[in-house]
C-alpha cells in the first residue's frame, strides 16, 4: 500500500463523520525559543526553591544528590561515589557538553577515564567505543533539563554526548548546574518545542531522554527490583553556581 | 415548594414482584413526611435489562410508554439506582423529536429515593428500623452512573442511635450487572463472595443498598451462606416519621 | 479477521481461572496494589482532572485531522532520514518488517515491548523466517521463555509467581535459581545485555509520535527501549495511526497523566523521544530507522461506533479497577488485549463476531470509564457492541427469542400482571424456607450459588389498593 492510498482511506472514513464533540488541541507556543529565554530569566530567581523540590522528588524514584558550589568541585564529588563502591573505570561526555573537563582530574585520582570525541568517529572507533562503556563501571553526563516536579533528568544525546554513558555503565552520574532547572513537565515541553523550533544544529543527535531514577521494574510479583538493563543507581551532582557548557541545547 | 409534594412512585419490575414490602415502606416513609404518594398503573419495568443486552427498538418502546405513564407526574421516585439511572440517562436518547423533550422533563424530576429525601426534601434525620451496626455498599449506577454517593451516607451517619462503618470495596461492583449474573455466574459469585467478605470483615450486622439488583444478589450470597448479615433496602433502616411533630415532617424546600 | 478464535468457550476458560489458586492470589495483590498507587498519584495532583479532559480533547481533535497530522508526520520523518510504510492489515505489517529484516541481513531482533507486535503476531512470523526474536522486557521475556501470551497490557507477567520464574529459568536456560525477584532480574539482565549489543534489529512499539517533529516517543522503566534503539542497525517502530499526536505541547500532557495512570509513578523511568537515525556525529543509534503504520481494523472506526476507543493510551488502568479482570486474569479473555478496553479492540481489529460473548464478560459497572486517563466511556460502546450482535442476528437465537418475548411483554402491563400469579404457580415446588434453593437445569444459573427470592405473595400491584386507603385515611 502506498502513502497516497493509505491516507486516501483515512481521509475516505473522516469524511463520513464530524466526530463526537468539538475538540482543539491546547494553543501552542508562537516563539518557542523566546518564550524559553524568558522562561529561564524568571526561573533563575527560584532556583533555591526547585532545586529543593528537586532533591526531594529525585531521592523518592531512587536517586542520590550531591551538591557542589562551583564546577572544580565537581571530579571530587565523582570520584568519592566512584571510591565508596570500588569503581575504576569512567566514560563521560566531552568537556564542551558537560562544561567542565572531568577526564584529567579522574585520571589524576586514579580512575581510567575515556570521553567521548565530539566529531563524527569510524564504524571501528565506535564499536571500541561501545565495547568500553559496556565495561565501564560508572558513566559521567550532562543534564539538558532538570524537571523538579517529577525529578527527571533530560538528556539530548550528539557528538561528545553518547546514550551510552547513561545507559550501559551500573553506576550513571549527571551533572548540571542551576540553569538547567525547570518546575514541570509542562515547562519541559516549551523546551522540547524550543528545542525543534527550526534546523537542529550539526552536532545534536537523534535521541533525547527524560531519565527518572533509576532502571527499575516490578514484573515477578510487582517486588520492585533496580537495575534492569539501564543503570541500577542514578547520582546527580548539582553544581550552585551553574555550568558554562558551551554547546548547549 | 409549598403545599405537599405530589410524588409518583416508579416501583421497578424487581421492587414490585420480589420486594413489595420495601415498596410499601417507601410510601409509608413518604406519607409520614406529608408527601402524597401516587402509583400510576401499568407500571412494567424501566427497561434497562432490554437496553443493557442491546435490544434498543424493544427499550425505546419501553421507554416511551414510561414517559407516558408519568407524564404529568409531580416528583418520580424511584427505590433503585439502575432504574432511575435508565431514566435520568438513557430515556432521552432512546426517543426524538417531543418523545425526547418529555422525556427530558421526566428526567429532570425522576429521583432515586436518598437523592429525593436529601435534595429534594432536605431530611437527613430519621429514627432508625433495625438494631445493629451498619455499612453501606454503593450500587454502580447509583455511584458513577448518577454521581451520588453522599445522600445515602448522610442518611445513615444521622441515623439516630445507630453506628455506621465505611465498607472496605465499597465502591466496587458486587457482581449482579444484570444478564450477567446468569450469563457468567461463575465470575458473578466470585464478585459476589468478594464483595461479602468484606461485608462480612466489618462486623456488622446489616449492609444497606439502594438498588433491588445488588439486593437481590447480595440476600442471595448471604443466605446461602447461612450468614447473620442481613442486606436492605435503605427504605429498610429508615424509621417513618410517624408520632413526629409536623414541623419535623414538614418537608424544607429545595436541595439539602 | 486477525486473531483466531479461542477454541473453548469464555464461560469454561472463565472457569478454569476462578480454579486456579495462584492466578487468583496474583490478579487480588497486583490490581489491588495499582489501584492504591494510581489513586495516591491522583490523589496528590490537582491538575490532574482538567489535564485528562485536555488529554482527551486532543486525541479528538487529533482525530478530526488524522490525515493533516499523519502526513506532517511522515514528512517530518523523512526529512530526518526516516522511512515510513503503511500497513493495512496485521500480514501487512508482518510482511513489511521481515523484508527490512531480510534486507539487512539481520540474524536477530531485540524487541522492546509492544502490545502493536503482539497484536500482529508479529514473532512467529520472525521465527519462521530465520531471524530470532528476543523480548527484551522483563515480563515479556518470561512469558516468551514460557510460550505464554501477555496476561496484562502492562505488566504482561503478572500471573507468574516468582517461584514458577525460577522454574522456568532453570528449565529454559539452565540456570538453577532461587525464587528471588532480585536474582532472577539480575540474570535477566545479564542474558539479555549480551543480546543487545549483538542484535542486527531493534524492534519497538510507540506511546506517541509527534507529527511537528517526527518524533517517536517509547515510555518505559527498565533501559531495554533505550537499549533496542541505540545499539541495533536497524529500528522498526510498529504504531497504530491513532497515536500520532500533534505537538511537543501535547505530548506533554499526555506525559503527565500516562505513567501516573498506568502504575502511579509520576513519570515512568525512561521517556525515549526517538528522532530518525544516528546523526550529529553521534556514537550511537541506528543507521536505518522505520516507522510502520498499521492500521488493522483502526481506520474503520473513525466514522464507527468504536472511535472513542482509538483515544486509548494503552495504561491498563481499566484492566485493574475491571471486577471482572481481577476475577479471571488477561488469558481468559482469548485474544491479544484483554479488559474493558481489550474487549473493544477485539472488535475493532477481529470483527464484532469476536465479542458476542466477550461482550457480555462486564457488569457495566463502569469502574473503568472512571479510571480511564482519557475518559473512553467503555461501558456505552460494550452495550453497542451487545446491540450489533443482536442486529446481526450474532447472538443466539434462544437469547433473542427470550428478550423479544421480554419486550413484547413489557408493553402489555395486563399480560406482565399475570406473570406473577403464573410464577407464584410454577415455583411452588422450589420454595423452601422462604427462598428458591434450586431450580431446574436451565434455569438453574443463579440458585447454583446463591439463594433466589420467590415472587411475593403479593405483588405491589397487587397491594396497592389496600396501601391507596391506607392513605386516604
Amino acid at each position: 500500500m502506498t502513502r497516497a492510498e493509505f491516507l486516501a482511506r483515512i481521509r475516505g472514513e473522516m469524511g463520513k463523520t464530524r466526530g463526537l464533540f468539538e475538540a482543539s488541541p491546547p494553543t501552542r507556543p508562537a516563539r518557542p525559543r523566546e518564550r524559553l529565554d524568558l522562561l529561564r530569566r524568571e526561573l533563575s530567581e527560584r532556583w533555591r526553591e526547585n532545586i529543593d523540590r528537586f532533591t526531594r522528588e529525585f531521592e523518592r524514584v531512587g536517586g542520590v544528590l550531591h551538591q557542589v558550589r562551583e564546577a572544580r568541585e565537581v571530579p571530587e564529588a565523582i570520584a568519592r561515589i566512584a571510591g565508596e563502591r570500588q569503581l575504576t573505570s569512567v566514560v563521560a561526555w566531552d568537556g564542551d557538553a558537560l562544561g567542565l573537563d572531568v577526564a584529567e582530574p579522574l585520571a589524576a585520582r586514579g580512575l581510567t577515564t575515556s570521553t567521548a570525541p565530539g566529531v563524527e568517529a569510524s564504524a571501528g572507533e565506535r564499536e571500541q567505543r561501545r565495547a568500553l562503556a559496556a565495561a565501564a563501571d560508572l558513566g559521567v553526563t550532562g543534564v539538558d533539563l532538570a524537571i523538579a516536579e517529577t525529578g527527571t533528568l533530560v538528556v539530548v544525546s550528539g557528538a561528545g554526548r553518547p546514550r551510552s554513558a547513561s545507559l550501559l555503565p551500573a553506576c550513571h552520574v549527571a551533572v548540571f548546574g542551576r540553569e538547567a532547572l525547570v518546575e514541570s513537565l509542562l515547562q519541559a515541553g516549551l523546551a522540547l518545542e524550543a528545542w525543534h523550533e527550526g534546523a537542529p544544529p550539526d552536532w545534536r543527535g537523534a535521541s533525547i531522554n527524560f531519565i527518572t531514577g533509576p532502571s527499575r521494574t516490578a514484573d515477578i510479583e510487582l517486588t520492585l527490583t533496580r537495575g534492569v538493563h539501564g543503570p541500577k543507581e542514578v547520582h546527580a551532582v548539582f553544581v550552585e553556581q551553574g555550568l558554562a557548557v558551551a554547546r548547549r541545547v | 415548594m409549598s403545599a405537599a409534594p405530589r410524588v409518583s412512585f416508579m416501583v421497578t419490575c424487581l421492587g414490585d414482584m420480589f420486594y413489595p414490602e420495601i415498596g410499601e415502606k417507601i410510601v409509608r416513609l413518604l406519607r409520614s413526611l406529608g408527601v402524597t404518594v401516587e402509583f400510576p398503573a401499568g407500571q412494567t419495568c424501566c427497561g434497562l435489562p432490554l437496553f443493557n443486552s442491546g435490544y434498543h427498538a424493544d427499550a425505546a418502546a419501553v421507554a416511551r410508554r414510561t414517559v407516558a405513564l408519568f407524564e404529568g407526574a409531580g416528583h418520580v421516585v424511584v427505590p433503585s439506582g439502575s432504574c432511575a439511572w435508565m431514566v435520568k440517562h438513557e430515556y432521552p436518547g432512546l426517543l426524538s423529536g417531543a418523545e425526547r423533550t418529555a422525556a427530558e422533563r421526566l428526567a429532570g424530576r425522576t429521583h432515586e429515593l436518598s437523592q429525593f429525601l436529601v435534595k429534594v426534601l432536605g431530611r437527613r434525620k430519621f429514627r432508625r428500623a433495625v438494631d445493629g451496626r451498619l455499612t453501606y455498599h454503593d450500587s454502580c449506577h447509583l455511584l458513577r452512573g448518577l454521581r451520588e454517593s453522599e445522600s445515602p451516607r448522610a442518611l445513615l451517619r444521622e441515623l439516630a442511635g445507630a453506628e455506621f462503618v465505611e465498607l472496605p470495596g465499597g465502591d466496587e461492583c458486587c457482581g449482579f450487572g444484570g444478564s450477567f449474573s446468569v450469563r457468567l455466574p461463575e465470575v458473578s459469585s466470585a464478585i459476589l463472595d468478594k464483595k461479602l467478605a468484606n461485608v462480612e470483615a466489618t462486623g456488622v450486622e446489616c449492609v444497606v443498598a439502594c438498588d433491588a439488583g445488588c439486593l437481590m444478589q447480595m440476600r442471595g450470597g448471604l443466605s446461602r451462606r447461612g450468614s447473620r448479615v442481613r442486606a436492605l433496602h435503605l427504605a429498610e433502616v429508615l424509621a417513618g416519621g410517624a408520632g413526629e411533630p409536623a414541623s419535623a415532617a414538614a418537608p424544607r424546600g429545595g436541595a439539602a | 479477521m486477525s486473531e483466531v478464535a479461542p477454541v473453548t468457550p469464555l464461560r469454561e476458560r472463565a472457569g478454569q481461572a476462578l480454579k486456579d489458586t495462584f492466578l487468583q492470589e496474583a490478579l487480588t495483590i497486583a490490581t489491588t496494589k495499582f489501584i492504591g498507587l494510581r489513586r495516591e498519584a491522583f490523589d496528590e495532583f490537582p491538575e490532574g482532572e482538567a489535564l485528562r479532559d485536555q488529554a482527551r480533547a486532543i486525541k479528538e481533535a487529533t482525530l478530526q485531522r488524522l490525515d493533516h497530522w499523519l502526513e506532517m508526520l511522515i514528512d517530518s520523518i523523512e526529512r530526518r532520514g526516516g522511512h515510513v510504510h503503511y500497513a493495512t492489515s496485521a500480514e501487512d505489517a508482518r510482511r513489511i518488517v521481515l523484508d527490512i529484516a531480510k534486507r539487512t541481513d539481520a540474524r536477530m531482533a531485540v524487541k522492546s515491548k509492544s502490545m502493536a507486535t503482539e497484536e500482529i503476531h508479529l514473532n512467529e512470523a520472525l521465527e519462521a523466517a530465520g531471524v530470532t526474536p528476543v523480548e527484551t522486557d522483563l515480563g515479556e521475556y518470561i512469558i516468551q521463555l514460557a510460550h505464554e501470551r501477555p496476561s496484562h497490557i502492562i505488566a504482561p507477567a503478572i500471573h507468574k509467581t516468582k517461584g514458577q520464574v525460577a522454574e522456568l529459568f532453570a528449565r529454559e536456560l539452565g540456570r538453577e535459581t532461587p525464587p528471588d525477584p532480585e536474582v532472577l532480574t539480575r540474570i535477566a539482565r545479564d542474558e539479555l545485555r549480551e543480546k543487545f549489543l549483538r542484535a542486527d534489529l531493534g524492534i519497538t512499539g510507540a506511546n506517541f509520535a509527534v507529527a511537528e517533529t517526527g518524533t517517536v516517543v517509547l515510555v518505559t522503566n527498565e533501559g531495554n527501549g533505550r537499549m533496542v534503539t541505540s545499539l541495533p542497525r536497524v529500528h522498526v517502530a510498529v504504531m497504530g495511526v491513532e497515536k500520532v499526536v500533534p505537538s511537543m505541547t501535547d505530548l506533554a500532557v499526555f506525559l503527565a497523566i500516562l505513567a501516573k495512570s498506568a502504575t502511579g509513578q509520576k513519570l515512568s523511568v525512561y521517556t525515549s523521544l526517538v528522532n530518525g537515525p544516528r546523526r550529529g556525529g553521534e556514537l550511537e543509534g541506528p543507521e536505518e530507522f522505520h516507522l510502520v503504520l498499521l492500521d488493522n481494523g483502526r481506520i474503520r472506526q473513525i466514522a464507527g461506533p468504536l472511535r472513542e476507543a482509538l483515544s486509548c493510551l494503552r495504561c491498563g488502568a481499566c484492566l485493574n479497577v475491571c471486577p471482572v479482570y481481577r476475577q479471571i486474569g488477561g488469558h481468559a479473555y482469548g485474544y491479544t488485549y484483554p479488559g474493558p478496553i481489550g474487549i473493544l479492540l477485539t472488535a475493532m481489529l477481529n470483527g464484532p463476531e469476536s465479542v458476542k460473548d466477550l461482550a457480555h464478560a462486564s457488569s457495566l459497572c463502569g469502574a473503568c470509564a472512571d479510571a480511564c486517563p482519557v475518559r473512553i466511556d467503555i461501558p456505552r460502546m460494550l452495550v453497542e457492541l451487545r446491540k450489533e450482535v443482536d442486529e446481526r442476528r450474532i447472538a443466539p437465537w434462544p437469547e433473542r427469542f427470550v428478550f423479544g418475548a421480554l419486550g413484547w411483554l413489557l408493553q402489555r402491563p395486563a399480560l406482565y400482571r399475570l406473570t406473577a400469579p403464573l410464577g407464584r404457580l410454577f415455583q411452588r415446588p422450589f420454595v423452601r424456607g422462604g427462598a428458591i434453593r434450586r431450580l431446574p437445569p436451565f434455569l438453574g444459573q443463579w440458585t447454583r450459588t446463591r439463594d433466589l427470592p420467590p415472587v411475593a405473595a403479593r405483588t405491589f400491584q397487587e397491594r396497592w389498593a389496600d396501601l391507596e386507603r391506607e392513605g386516604r385515611r
